[in-house]
């Protein structure tokens, strides 16, 4: 995966996050998929992929979202650098193993950012464990949503394209 | 790629920078203001978009496929409008009443501040945090700090500088959001802040000799600048421990996972419509 692959994932996982925030109001559900395109390409792109993808995909979403610009691209960056190293020494290729590591991200991720904030505002918001859980499964799903679109489409394309030229190549002229 | 030597380089300059950058904000106590302001016009332009497609849907939804029980709730919405049509007389005449004991007292008439309708667009891109986007900004006559209520109680405020179209609302329950508060039953004073994971509000700065019980009503005292007085803010939920370590706990009137049109306070507690003293 070449780097303008890289940011075009990214910049496509924050411009979803941004037109699906009106399903976030007011904490009714959650879902991070920035993350998911963090996570994917790391597991793609390995370590350095992986961390460049999370710097500009957290900081796009921290100006997105206002407020201090930074938390979510550290975060993010440390989570690509993570699952890039564990996607280089483990092979994880089935779908289901990959949204696996995306919900277990989502867990980190989820904790730092916590954890980050008390140092940050001096204050411990506290843990709801329901959310967690309900960010964790939204973004395993959008992850196997998201790697069995970009599995399936290209392959579904080159088909297409095939069976087409096949079919002029057979009509009589 | 990069030798592991070079990588790990890499993530220090990375996480580096990223601490470096944070830590200017928060010595400062402001983010990027202006990047922010941009940034949230053009993206309300885009979820306002989706807003609307997805308003769309929904109103073809409940105007055309969910039509079962639309008389039996139409019966019940007019026997309301007939009991409410009873309070609005009554509160006008209570209005009258008060007006005319202003008059005689040589008061300052109260001031009733004018209000905007605005729809929220979208909440916060990041997950977890609750400032929400509405449709109104700058152009509409906008500011920061404005109160946004609605008819069940106070939601928030606005924060940093509103975009031509759009503004960014700080949730009374989100972080580092607080309001001047009084009980209306004692007429005791204190602060409700908000920021707890529960999404409950807590009440500070009570005096510990007031008798606090669960159910009393928590109304917006004025004295912030922010939000107009006597509007509701929740319940007392839970009074927990005594004396100075006592913890107050407030039920926000409005349910902020569902709000879909507030009312901008257009002018803010002791100054004129058009911003005078």
């Amino acid at each position: 995966m070449n780097l303008s692959r890289v940011f075009a994932f990214v910049i496509g996982a924050v411009l979803l996050q941004v037109l699906f925030a009106r399903y976030l109001i007011g904490g009714r559900i959650a879902f991070d998929l920035v993350l998911v395109g963090v996570v994917l390409v790391s597991l793609q792109a390995g370590a350095v992929g992986g961390m460049l993808a999370g710097t500009l995909g957290g900081l796009l979403h921290d100006v997105a979202a206002g407020g201090v610009v930074g938390i979510g691209g550290l975060l993010k960056t440390l989570i690509g650098f993570m699952t890039g190293a564990f996607g280089t020494q483990f092979v994880v290729a089935k779908p289901y193993a990959r949204a696996m590591i995306v919900g277990a991200a989502t867990v980190i991720h989820g904790f730092m950012a916590i954890g980050l904030q008390a140092v940050i505002g001096q204050h411990w918001p506290g843990i709801v464990w329901t959310s967690i859980l309900q960010e964790v499964a939204i973004n395993a799903v959008a992850g196997y949503v998201a790697l069995y679109l970009t599995d399936a489409v290209p392959g579904a394309m080159a088909r297409n394209r095939s069976r087409q030229r096949s079919a002029w190549g057979r009509r009589q002229w | 790629m990069l030798s592991g030597r070079r990588t790990l380089t890499l993530l220090l300059l990375l996480c580096l920078g990223h601490i470096l950058l944070i830590s200017s904000q928060v010595q400062s106590g402001r983010g990027q203001t202006a990047l922010n302001s941009a940034t949230l016009g053009t993206m309300a332009t885009l979820q306002g978009g989706v807003a609307g497609l997805t308003d769309g849907i929904g109103r073809i939804w409940t105007n055309y496929f969910g039509l079962v029980g639309a008389s039996r709730e139409n019966e019940e919405l007019r026997n309301r409008v007939l009991e409410l049509e009873g309070k609005l007389q009554a509160e006008q005449a209570r209005s009258e009443r008060a007006s005319a004991l202003e008059g005689l007292l040589n008061l300052q008439k109260s001031l009733v501040a004018p209000t905007l309708a605005a729809r929220v667009i979208a909440g916060n891109p990041k997950p977890g945090a609750l400032p929400v986007t509405i449709d109104r900004g700058k152009s509409d006559g906008v500011t920061a700090n404005m109160a946004i209520i609605t008819g069940r109680g106070v939601v928030g405020r606005v924060i940093g500088a509103p975009s031509a179209h759009a503004a960014r609302v700080q949730l009374l329950a989100g972080e580092s959001a607080a309001a001047g508060a009084v009980i209306e039953r004692t007429t005791t004073a204190g602060m409700v802040q908000g920021g707890y994971a529960d999404g409950k509000l807590r009440m500070d700065f009570v005096s510990s000799a007031a008798q606090i019980v669960v159910g009393d009503r928590v109304v917006t005292s004025g004295q912030d600048g922010i939000y107009p007085q006597g509007f509701l803010i929740g319940h007392v939920s839970e009074v927990k421990g005594t004396g100075k370590t006592r913890e107050i706990v407030v039920v926000p009137a409005v349910d902020f996972s569902y709000i879909e049109v507030v009312l901008v306070v257009l002018a803010r507690p002791g100054t004129s419509p058009d911003g005078k003293q």
